[in-house]
């Protein structure tokens, strides 16, 4: 699951997957702005088939959050 | 000390590092400098500029991105009269290459971008200044109506215009702004937006100019960090597109009310706020001046409104910025119409250009000193303007102006026999407008997820349509012309 995810962002960002490090977080490079943010949670829920809770969104900041939120909605 | 009089915005901030020297100007993570610091840096760039050789009347491109270089780079420039041209790092190649073949700069200055074939590229990072190192050069006279600046912006055709701006625009501009919005010395400001755009450099310009505080931050992205930001620096006031703070509201809900009571002012510009999303914010923020700019790189920050003082009529762009900006409606003739009546959004005043940088570009584009905006609206009887809709047919995305012809160009180069683009509301109501493209169906029907996944090798994420349809054919006049009205009904 944490490479399917990494491999969503990166392609979503349009960069190298090894670029995706767990410590990455949004804004830290030019292609993960507010519109690449966006669209990494509606590619994320659309592929994976879930739905990020709205008052968890405010915390996704960074590759692990995001792999940890994905991993614990799909129970894996 | 040196002497700047063409340029007000040079000698304000000069003022400020002679009557208040310790106060910070600029904050980039944990870099403080003060506004004795800030004159000094950029004295000694410009002593450096200078030993390059660059002198009055020559063009460099600065590739911007948020750091201190550029910021000292950019007003060493206006010291010296070298003209500054300001170019997001992230454009695409073939805007950049067409910007340098027009432009034809003696140097380019950047922090990562790459090295560009027949132009003297250099680095923003520049050594600490040390004692007696600043500019001694005798500077020769610079006008106030000299150009300071070039913006490049994108026109319907596709092609980019460069805009001058004299050192009196951008003055004009940050003036105008400042007594709108009311800044003061006493107020710091984080500022997310880009550089490269005229609101993120006009943000700069206008705190600098009032001897108050920057904090830059990299951008709106990571939430967390912004409001650590407005919490660690008590920050007063910032600049936002309507896409950030469709943004901030779908991440982060009402999060951000708690800075309610230290925001003095939030200025929003580059595109449509819905009426819903401004009594939201006047919810929010029941103190704070929120102030919406409508302008363009051409004429920037035209015109302002303020919701609460303005709360009986949202659906208004405002009314002139200041005693020094007029604004008028006019038909196709060019002649003025009655209040009421819809026509073109003509301003004139201390901010407007006087020129493109090609003249053949100011053809059809001023009626006398006026102006035309290409925006179509009209006036009312208390003197507030309205848009009504877009002579010009860019597709707004989120503030980022997109061309039409940009995208139905890359499309066809992909063997689609013929296309077009339009403006359609975003479906996911964050960027108000997204591209929507008509594809003529042929013998050789492609998948639409080929074409998407090929766009996005050429195009930035933001200009790949959101919406698709094929149709038997695109509607064009008899000189071949689109006729997108068509494609909206």
């Amino acid at each position: 699951m944490e490479l399917q995810v990494k491999e969503i962002i990166a392609r979503v960002l349009n960069v190298a997957l090894d670029q995706i490090t767990d410590d990455l977080s949004s804004g830290d490079i030019p292609e993960w702005d507010s519109v690449g943010n966006l669209a990494i949670i509606s590619t994320l829920e659309q592929e994976l088939d879930l739905e990020f809770p709205l008052e968890d969104l405010f915390d996704l900041t960074s590759v692990r959050s995001i792999v940890e939120e994905v991993e614990q909605l799909t129970n894996v | 000390m040196f002497e700047a009089p063409h340029s007000i915005l040079l000698c304000e901030i000069s003022r400020h590092a002679i009557e208040t020297p310790d106060k910070i100007a600029l904050v980039e993570g944990d870099t403080r400098v003060t506004y004795a610091q800030l004159m000094a840096n950029i004295e000694m760039t410009a002593h450096a500029m200078h030993s390059l050789g660059l002198k009055s009347g020559d063009r460099i491109v600065l590739a911007a991105q948020k750091e201190l270089g550029f910021v000292y780079h950019y007003f060493a420039a206006h010291l010296l009269g070298v003209v500054n041209v300001v170019v997001d790092v992230a454009s695409p190649r073939e805007r950049l290459d067409y910007i340098i073949s027009v432009v034809k700069p003696s140097a380019l200055f950047s922090s990562g971008l790459e090295v560009v074939q027949g132009v003297a590229c250099y680095s923003f990072n520049r050594p600490e200044p040390e004692e007696g190192q600043l500019l001694d050069t005798e500077l020769p006279t610079i006008a106030a109506d000299d150009v300071a600046d070039v913006m490049f912006t994108t026109g319907t055709t596709g092609v980019p215009k460069g805009v001058c701006l004299t050192h009196a625009n951008i003055a004009g501009s940050a003036g105008n702004t400042n007594g709108f919005i009311g800044t003061c010395s006493g107020d710091i400001e984080a500022l997310a937006l880009p550089l490269s755009h005229s609101f993120g450099l006009g943000r700069l310009r206008c705190v600098l100019m009032k001897g108050a505080t920057l904090v830059l931050v990299g951008n709106f992205a990571n939430l967390k960090s912004f409001f650590s930001v407005l919490d660690t620096w008590h920050v007063t006031g910032f600049g936002m597109v309507p896409a950030v703070w469709q943004y901030i509201k779908r991440l982060s809900g009402r999060r951000i009310a708690r800075f309610a009571d230290q925001l003095r002012y939030i200025e929003i510009g580059s595109a449509a706020l819905p009426v819903e999303d401004k009594l939201l914010l006047m919810e929010l923020f029941p103190n704070t001046r929120l102030c919406m700019h409508y302008g363009l790189t051409e004429a920037s920050r035209a015109m302002f409104t303020e919701f609460h003082s303005h709360s009986d009529n949202l659906d208004t762009v405002g009314r002139p910025a200041s005693p020094f900006v007029e604004a008028t409606v006019r038909d196709d003739d060019g002649n003025p119409v009655a209040n009421g009546v819809d026509g073109e959004i003509c301003v004139r005043g201390n901010m407007v250009t006087w020129s493109y940088f090609k003249p053949e570009d100011n053809a059809d584009s001023f009626y006398g000193d006026w102006f035309r905006t290409g925006d179509w609206g009209h006036r009312d009887d208390n003197g507030d303007f309205y848009l009504t809709g877009r002579k010009k047919e860019l597709i707004n995305v989120g503030g980022e102006k997109v061309s039409p012809a940009t995208i139905e160009d890359a499309i066809r180069s992909l063997g689609v026999t013929d296309c077009a683009c339009i403006a359609v509301p975003d479906p996911n109501g964050v960027l108000g407008e997204v591209p929507k493209a008509f594809l003529q169906k042929g013998d050789n029907q492609m998948d639409i997820d080929d074409i998407k996944n090929q766009l996005g090798r050429m195009l930035p994420p933001h200009e790949i349509p959101v919406e698709w349809e094929w149709v038997d054919s695109i509607p064009r006049t008899a000189s071949g012309k689109i006729q997108r009205l068509k494609l909206k009904q």
